[in-house]
């Protein structure tokens, strides 16, 4: 994936809002992928799994959010963080 | 709101280590496994069980520990979980596979000991995994002299149980792990302070091996020549089967083998045609360590089997479930473990016809056979292994690593040979 594309990631309060949420974009056809949430954005949720959404797919997230109301924390843009030849591991 | 910060304190973690560790994590997983295309929908569960790995799990078991259940810690595949599940105990594996907890072992370890081990201890010694915090009892084992050593080590720390391995498998060896399974009935049942009746037994032998089941059919999947899983996903598949309850394994592993099995109908494949299939052997890859799966995987092959701790010797066969008294149901489980071929024992020649068989069973291209580093067991069967590779015609790279990521871009240099000698 290019470094220059921006990821959203939707973040919660606990997996569970998480899991009813992708169980929602999953009904209307909206690609989500569940994510641990990037250190930088995390501040003091205590929740470490987010929602990961690609660019293209956040309008429709945005409109299934405000017709459902699910619950969530947050939805925040940051730089696509996925090197997958960065040989950095654990 | 979810607040582990608040568990890992009271779990007496070293907050501001954890923290760091936790820093790596989703990156690593990011570059690893969310940089995969198409990867099947059941391994959300996998995804969403790492990205709070120290936080849904360990708040599951604090909580059963608070209506009096013992959670037992192992490091090795030869423990029978069976015998704890019987005693309403719960198993976590204890292994650690991160170079994150490497320097704290080093305090008491020496540097040539094994990263598995290192890291094991470290992660005990430093506070930094609070499933090692929450273990109520670590259940050693013999099968290296580095771990008998780390054992003393630990026992100084945390309660520890010690299972004597024999190292040979005669009859009289079969004999001696039967009793050592026995005694080890008679620790869980003193610090569960539950009875192991015939009837608790077989329960959980029915339990373990219906586990088993479902990670076959996983395993099974990846013999068709339209690989459904790559190698990395279903190594995760396997790290998270050591810590997760058995009964909830064993139904998302069978969750995600109807979806597997469907993809080979519809001939679904996560990689190119023709991409070289590669079985590796050797050492296990505790979680987090997805270094080698991924080099391979982004080298231009795929893994599509593990001759390895976190691989088929796993799950491969079962305990007898007809037996009905204690004495037949010990035996019963001492043959099914016995039955894993670790390098541990001598002679060992079964673990050579497992490679082989399961070379020959998954289609592959090639093996690669993995040694950590300074693991002298399996560094010296790998002479073994790879003659009678050589001799069966089927190409083996050997590899010796560790957890760090200095050795990276070598290893990518070499498989990357390795694979395009493939052909």
């Amino acid at each position: 994936m290019e470094e220059d594309r921006i990821n959203y990631y939707i973040l919660f309060e606990d997996y569970t809002q998480g899991l009813l949420m992708q169980e929602l974009l999953r009904g209307e056809q909206i690609k989500s992928r569940i994510a641990p949430t990037p250190h930088a954005i995390q501040g003091s949720l205590g929740c470490g799994m987010s929602l990961l959404i690609q660019p293209e797919d956040l309008a429709a997230v945005k409109r299934c959010i405000a017709c459902k109301k699910p619950e969530y924390y947050d939805i925040v843009p940051l730089p696509c963080q996925i090197q997958p030849n960065r040989n950095q591991f654990c | 709101m979810a607040n582990y910060a608040e568990m890992w304190k009271d779990l007496g973690m070293d907050l501001a280590s954890h923290d760091a560790l936790c820093q790596v994590l989703p990156t690593a997983f990011g570059d690893v496994y969310l940089s995969q295309e198409n990867r099947p929908q059941g391994m959300g569960f996998w995804d969403l069980v790492v990205a709070d790995i120290h936080g849904i799990r360990p708040s599951e078991l604090i909580e059963e520990q608070k209506k009096g259940r013992k959670v037992f810690g192992t490091f090795c595949v030869y423990v029978p979980d069976e015998v704890i599940i019987a005693a309403d105990g719960i198993v976590t594996g204890l292994c650690g596979g991160s170079q994150f907890w490497v320097p704290d072992g080093e305090k008491v370890l020496p540097k040539s000991t094994c990263p598995l081990i290192k890291a094991s201890v470290g992660a005990r010694l430093g506070r930094t995994c609070p499933f090692f915090r929450i273990a109520d009892l670590y259940v050693g084992e013999t099968t290296c002299d580095g771990k008998k050593k780390a054992w003393e080590i630990l026992g100084g720390d945390v309660p520890m149980h010690i299972m004597d391995m024999p190292q040979m498998k005669r009859p009289q060896d079969m004999r001696k792990w039967t009793d050592e399974i026995r005694e080890f009935a008679m620790v869980v049942e003193k610090v569960t302070g539950n009875a192991i009746t015939p009837e608790k037994l077989n329960g959980a032998i029915h339990i373990i091996n219906e586990k088993r089941r479902a990670l076959a059919r996983v395993y099974e999947t990846r013999k068709a020549k339209a690989i459904p899983i790559s190698g990395k996903d279903a190594l995760l598949v396997m790290q998270i089967a050591f810590f997760d309850d058995p009964v909830r394994c064993a139904q998302m592993a069978n969750k995600l083998a109807d979806e597997l099995e469907q993809r080979v109908k519809d001939g679904v494949s996560v990689f190119p045609a023709g991409t070289k299939r590669i079985l590796v052997t050797g050492t296990p890859m505790a979680i987090p360590n997805w270094k080698l799966h991924h080099i391979i995987e982004t080298s231009g092959a795929a893994v599509v089997c593990e001759e390895t701790c976190t691989g088929t010797r796993y799950f491969e066969h079962f305990v007898d479930e007809t037996k009905t008294t204690l004495d037949e149901q010990y035996e019963a489980i001492a043959q099914r473990y016995m039955n894993i071929h670790c390098a541990c024992f001598t002679p060992n020649t079964e673990r050579v016809d497992d490679i082989l068989r399961l070379a020959k069973g998954y289609q592959v291209d090639g093996v690669i056979d993995v040694n950590l580093k300074f693991c002298c067991l399996y560094d010296t069967e790998g002479y073994t292994v790879e003659k009678a590779l050589k001799e069966a015609g089927i190409p083996v790279l050997g590899i010796e690593t560790d957890y760090t990521d200095a050795d990276a871009e070598q290893l990518r240099t070499r498989i990357e040979a390795f694979v395009e000698m493939l052909g």
